[in-house]
């Protein structure tokens, strides 16, 4: 990396919630300021550059256009870093990917459909090498600040590969399922404490993927005993963790 | 020091007391099941007000170990650069653990041992000498998960300072040591009457016939019965239901394991090195450099915290691992048992 590296934003298909995540960092990111130039950072500022040395993309690839910006990003970019759900796993969007694409563009589009030719969801990972992960929907402002940290200082960022249960439980939190309430944190990838959705009565919704090598049968097995239906079950797996290895092929 | 009385309506008042010479941690009521109000969930906390003490608690999900040892704990902290000027942080201030069930004093003599022995643990040990325990003894299981009696923890002969004993509206005090003769002498107490001590006693026997064994065999036999076990179809069945969530060490009043991590600060002129649970259930847990993971196989990791707590600390500390306070099996999702498994393996050749 340069003596002072260049950092750059871009957004595909999201809420752009992420990039105001990393907003919300406020006096923190002063720091990063004196010891890099952010060039390009569309809800801060205007500018661009011929290369970044760290890429920041939030959302998903959903369109042909997507598909090209990203390769086009990628070749410009030293480490690419995925912000958000969207970027990594496609996100709420990948629930399209689970019904008809023509019904989808007329829900939103209407008569117009025919003017916003779509692909299926998929996260930057199905289509070019990826650095860093940071999930989340959004992601978690501390997080970020780790990630940076450890650029800055040219070590691995090694994100957390356990359950939320775990810091649920550090948290002293009643297990939603002993109170009856079913939840996806025993399959779903830490990182969001202290904000993390059960503290305050929320079941876990899997935003931030699955972790590595979940018990998924386990969770389904869980869940059915619980007297859920597998439609239940796949809803709950479908909103945040659309099978996007088997969508990707297909493009 | 003879046995005192405390009638129930002072309780407050020596909560308070002790409140004005160091912090308290109690049993509080965290919250109730929306869908059964009978059913109270509680938990250990400083205790704001000494109204919301409940020693009427029966379960809780973490124990009073994070008192001893926060889950999350800056051990050193250090500058960035020339001049690094490591300095360790050895955090502690006299606290006192009220309320404190015979499992987890025996849990806590457990990690005594643990962070005493080879390299003696500095930050757990301070905390630890700056800690007073009042007990309060347990007149019936908590509930199915527990096994506390087979476990060997009903009864701890030490290891607390001052032992309350629930006799209605007052209760039993006895005084175990210096420290805990100093607390008492803050209380409006009054000596045992020979009527108090017959309570006392009725207490015991009422105890001694409402806990019963629910392991067939007996705990000296069960790190041999884990040995005959070890290549037993069993693991890999449980391991089927295992999320391997870690929820079972968190939640476990003897796990002592911790991972060690570096905090800097984003201008990378300082850090702090931590320290946070870990649990033997993670798929990382036994990661090591250049990728190798000893332990890759859910039921691999599933069979060494059984052994761990049936045999491995014990062995290692001279203190039973695990206390049969059931907080694993109440935490698993699954529903994994300790109990229910060290029954199924009894049979193992």
């Amino acid at each position: 990396m340069a003596d002072k590296p260049t950092l750059a934003f871009f957004s595909l298909a999201c809420c752009e919630g992420c990039q105001l995540q990393v907003l919300a960092c406020e006096e923190k990111l002063l720091p990063i300021l004196e010891k890099a130039d952010i060039v390009r950072f569309r809800e801060a500022s205007d500018g661009d550059a011929d290369h970044y040395d760290v890429t920041f993309v939030e959302g998903s690839i959903v369109t042909a256009h997507d598909l090209e910006r990203i390769k086009e990003i990628r070749a410009k970019t030293d480490t690419l870093v995925a912000l958000g759900a969207c970027a990594t796993i496609a996100g709420v969007n990948a629930v399209k990917n689970f019904q008809d694409p023509d019904d989808v563009a007329a829900y939103v589009y209407g008569d117009k459909k025919e003017w916003f030719p779509h692909i299926a969801a998929r996260p930057l990972k199905a289509e070019v090498p990826v650095d860093v992960e940071i999930h989340g929907c959004p992601i978690n402002s501390d997080e970020f600040l780790e990630v940076v940290t450890c650029l800055l200082m040219g070590k691995p960022y090694r994100q957390p590969n356990y359950p939320v249960c775990v810091d649920c439980k550090l948290a002293g939190n009643v297990c939603l399922w002993n109170k009856g309430i079913p939840c996806l944190g025993v399959v779903t990838r830490a990182g969001c404490a202290p904000l993390m959705c059960p503290s305050a009565g929320h079941k876990c919704i899997g935003c931030r993927g699955l972790v590595d090598n979940p018990n998924t049968q386990a969770a389904k097995d869980v869940m059915a005993e619980f007297g859920l239906t597998v439609d239940d079950v796949l809803r709950e797996f479908r909103l945040f963790q659309g099978i996007y290895d088997e969508v990707a092929k297909e493009a | 020091m003879l046995p005192q009385v405390l009638k129930t309506s002072d309780l407050g008042a020596w909560v308070e007391a002790l409140m004005a010479e160091s912090r308290v941690a109690a049993p509080v009521l965290k919250e109730t099941n929306v869908s059964d109000p009978t059913d109270l969930k509680f938990g250990w906390q400083y205790v704001p007000d000494p109204a919301d003490v409940r020693l009427d608690y029966t379960v809780t999900v973490l124990g009073p170990k994070k008192f001893l040892w926060p889950p999350r704990q800056k051990l050193v902290r250090y500058n960035l650069g020339a001049g690094a000027e490591p300095e360790a942080i050895i955090d502690h201030e006299p606290h006192v653990l009220l309320g404190v069930h015979p499992c987890d004093i025996t849990a806590i003599a457990t990690l005594d041992a643990a962070f005493a022995k080879d390299v003696p643990d500095p930050h757990y040990l301070a905390r630890r000498s700056d800690t007073a325990i009042i007990g309060l003894d347990c007149g019936a299981p908590c509930d199915e998960s527990s096994f506390c009696l087979d476990m060997g923890s009903l009864y701890p002969e030490s290891g607390f300072d001052v032992m309350l004993t629930p006799l209605g509206d007052a209760y039993f005090v006895e005084v175990a040591t210096q420290l805990g003769e100093a607390l008492v002498e803050a209380a409006v107490v009054r000596p045992a009457t020979k009527q108090d001590m017959e309570a006392h006693q009725a207490f015991a026997e009422e105890k001694r016939s409402d806990f019963h064994y629910k392991l067939p065999y007996e705990l000296k036999y069960l790190p041999e019965i884990l040995d005959a076990s070890y290549d037993s179809l069993v693991w890999e069945a449980i391991a089927r239901q295992c999320f391997s969530c870690g929820s079972c060490n968190i939640a476990c009043p003897t796990c002592y394991c911790f991972d060690v991590y570096d905090e800097v600060e984003v201008d990378l002129s300082k850090g702090c090195r931590v320290r946070r649970y870990d649990s033997c259930q993670l798929d990382p847990f036994a990661e090591v450099a250049g990728g190798e993971n000893f332990r890759q196989e859910r039921a691999s990791r599933l069979r060494h915290r059984m052994f761990r707590k049936g045999k491995y600390i014990l062995e290692q500390t001279g203190r039973v691992g695990c206390v049969g306070c059931g907080r694993c099996e109440r935490a698993c999702v699954a529903g994994i048992s300790i109990k229910d498994t060290y029954v199924q393996i009894a049979g193992s050749r």
